[in-house]
Formats: C-alpha cells, sequence, structure tokens
C-alpha cells in the first residue's frame, strides 16, 4: 500500500493529455507527410504513459503489457507508413499533403487555407535553402552556367505549388 | 459561470499556452518566436504551480519536473518546427523524456523498448526518408501550416475538459478501491503480483507476456510478419525492377 500512498497519479495523467493534444495539433495543422506520422506516433506515447500510470495506480501489469502491445502495432504502423510515402512521393515529387486533396468528394469544397498562403513564394530569404558546406577545389564543368546550383532551389521550391494547377 | 471563477487557474494558464503553440506555428508572416514562447511558457508554469504537490519523495518529483519539461517543450519544438529534419530529432528527444517517466513509473523494460524502436529505429528511417525526398532545402509546404489557430483552439478545448475531469476525479479514493477491487478480479492473474511484491520487474513482466497474453504475443509477431511483407509490396520499385 506504501507505493500507492506515495504515487501521484494526477500529474502523470496530465502530461500524457498533453503529449496527447500536442500531438493532435502536429497532424491537423502540419502539411509534411512525415510530420503527421511523426505527430500521430507522439499521440501514441501520450497514450502509452496514460496506460502505464494507469497500471501503476492498480498495481498490475495490464497497462505495461498493452503498452508493449501499442509498441508493436507503432512499429508496424511506421513500416507501412513510410512505403506508403515514399509510393506518395514517387507520384508527386513532394511530401505535401495538399496535393492530394484533389482525392475529396466533387461536392466537397476546397480545404481551409489561408488567403497568403496561396502565394507561392517563400517570404523569408534566409529558409529558402539550408547552409551548404564550402566546395572544396574549382567545380567540374557542368552544362549551363556556374550559379546553376541557386537557381535549381528556386525552381524546385515553386514547383511544389505550380504542380497542384 | 460559477465554474469559470473556481477554475480561472486553468483556463487562464491553458489559454496562455494554447496561444503561445499558435503563434509558434509556422505561417507566412515572420513573427518573432519569443512572445510565443514567453505565453508558452507562463502558461506551463501556471499549469506546474496548480499541479505541484509538496508530499512524495523529493527525488521523484525533481525528476518528474525535468522529463515532464522536456516532454512538453520538446513536443512543442516538434510540432511547430520549420524544417522537418529538425522536428524528428525534437521528437527523439521527446521519446527520451517519455521514457524517464515511464522509468519513474517503474516500467524499465518498456522505457528501454522504447528508446531502441523510437531514437533507434523509427526515427532513423524517418530521417533517411526526409533526406531522400528534400534534397533541394526548404520546402513552402513546411513553412506554412493549416489553420493553426483553429486546430490550437479546438485541441486545448479538449485538453481543458480532460485536465477538468482528472482533476475532479478523486485519484486517492479510485486507488483505494481500485485495490480493494482486486481481490474480486479472477482473469490475468499473473499480471496482478501481490500488494507487497514490486509491480513492473522484468521477470513479472515476461510471466504476465507469455503466460496471460501468449496469443496476444504470437499474434503481435504475425503481425510484424504481416507488415513487413505490406511493407515491402508497397514500397517504390526502381524500373530494373530491384527495390
Amino acid at each position: 500500500m506504501l507505493a500507492i500512498e506515495t504515487l501521484e497519479v494526477e500529474r502523470y495523467l496530465v502530461v500524457g493529455a498533453m503529449l496527447f493534444v500536442l500531438g493532435a495539433i502536429g497532424f491537423l495543422t502540419r502539411r509534411n507527410l512525415i510530420l503527421m506520422v511523426l505527430s500521430a506516433e507522439l499521440m501514441l506515447h501520450g497514450v502509452s504513459l496514460t496506460l502505464v500510470t494507469f497500471g501503476r495506480m492498480h498495481h498490475s501489469l495490464e497497462g505495461q503489457s498493452f503498452s508493449i502491445f501499442i509498441l508493436t502495432v507503432a512499429t508496424c504502423e511506421a513500416g507501412l507508413s513510410l512505403s506508403l510515402i515514399l509510393a506518395l512521393y514517387k507520384r508527386t515529387k513532394s511530401l505535401d499533403v495538399e496535393l492530394w486533396s484533389t482525392l475529396r468528394e466533387a461536392e466537397l469544397p476546397l480545404p481551409l487555407l489561408d488567403d497568403d498562403q496561396r502565394k507561392s513564394k517563400l517570404t523569408l530569404p534566409m529558409l529558402t535553402s539550408f547552409p551548404l558546406l564550402t566546395p572544396a577545389g574549382r567545380a567540374p564543368e557542368q552544362r549551363g552556367t556556374s550559379g546553376e546550383i541557386h537557381t535549381e532551389n528556386g525552381v524546385s521550391l515553386s514547383s511544389s505549388r505550380s504542380e497542384r494547377k | 459561470m460559477h465554474w469559470m471563477i473556481e477554475n480561472w487557474l486553468l483556463i487562464v494558464s491553458l489559454g496562455l499556452l494554447g496561444l503561445g503553440v499558435g503563434l509558434l506555428m509556422p505561417t507566412s508572416r515572420e513573427r518573432s518566436r519569443v512572445v510565443g514562447w514567453l505565453l508558452a511558457m507562463a502558461g506551463v508554469g501556471l499549469l506546474a504551480s496548480r499541479l505541484h504537490v509538496a508530499t512524495g519523495p523529493l527525488t521523484e518529483s525533481i525528476l518528474f519536473w525535468i522529463f515532464a519539461t522536456g516532454a512538453i517543450v520538446c513536443g512543442i519544438l516538434m510540432i511547430t518546427s520549420r524544417n522537418p529534419v529538425y522536428a524528428a530529432l525534437w521528437f527523439a528527444l521527446v521519446t527520451f523524456s517519455s521514457c524517464g517517466l515511464f522509468l519513474l513509473q517503474s516500467a524499465p523494460f518498456l522505457a528501454a523498448a522504447t528508446v531502441i524502436v523510437y531514437a533507434g529505429a523509427i526515427i532513423v528511417t524517418f530521417l533517411f526518408v526526409i533526406m531522400l525526398a528534400q534534397q533541394a532545402g526548404a520546402t513552402l509546404y513546411d513553412q506554412r501550416s493549416r489553420q493553426p489557430m483553429l486546430a490550437t483552439l479546438l485541441a486545448f478545448v479538449l485538453l481543458g475538459s480532460l485536465i477538468y475531469t482528472i482533476k475532479v476525479w478523486d485519484t486517492h479514493q479510485a486507488a483505494a478501491a481500485a485495490i480493494e477491487l482486486r481481490a474480486a478480479i479472477t482473469t490475468n492473474e499473473l499480471s496482478r503480483p501481490a500488494l507487497n511484491q514490486p509491480v513492473g520487474t522484468m521477470h513479472g513482466l515476461g510471466r504476465a507476456l507469455f503466460s496471460d497474453y501468449l496469443f496476444a504475443v504470437e499474434l503481435a509477431g504475425t503481425l510484424l510478419l504481416i507488415a513487413v511483407i505490406g511493407a515491402i509490396a508497397m514500397a517504390p520499385r526502381r524500373p530494373e525492377g530491384t527495390l
């Protein structure tokens, strides 16, 4: 009984609920397919924590066993979702989930988007490319001009939107 | 109105936290992230002051606050990160923090398995796919989120009702009632160690898994096999037929 009396159940349940809700926000708002799957895994973390807490409260191993099965199913889910994402990526060359909104029923409206989201340009210059390592020595001869790397970035950035039309 | 006055601390803390998270979500406008973080941290602090209990061993309390703050802060960082690689790494930190919470709840095997499976396997494969798919750098769709304020509002209404329910429900009384109920339950005997025995030892968990849940373990193994076959069958192939 001593373990029960010193146990504070409530705060663990609150942390589990917060993890679940944060995962739900990520799943609803992010548009990257991989981040959506990761947010679903965050929700599973919250559920596992709640189950383990309840198991400890009842002084039984059932919560832990259930969480281990959740872990197994989450692994299957991650493997299957990755191969699905790769198959989707092969078709659109993009991880944007909005590109698949054409799969909706014909009479349903377009998904909710902010007006300024329709602009197909990145506004923050620092975000248009990740930092690159300084190339060592002279760049090998290529077709086209020397500034090709930078324009390549710009083209691929705006192409994810233009494919939709 | 009466219950709003009674629960003003909960409402204010969740409102601050929700507003902070909503402001941190990536949008087209460039905002300073400081305001969002200040609001979110104020909300977390208020909520923590409500959850703080003076009883119980001090070490467990300190460890709990470290892991809980780590899990929530890294979770916010993960869902608001504009770079998916960083988001995946923040998710690994959330995994570590929640494994610490599992350890505090005397589930050492589950904590170890979660670290191995999530941080060791899932994150690495996800990073592979992100780096395969986004070689060009930052993308437009990572800088925009769909309806961040609406989603945050709905999610925090859900969180508020969850926390309110947990608070109303008297956990101490429920724990005592659960202990009394144990005598009446006869199923899954090996999953219920005696009250003077520790819960969550490897020995006890192994015995429970391979006796009470033997069929479930076999089913889980079959499920893994089917998932492997399905993943290989669904993964796109190169034109020459190889993977």
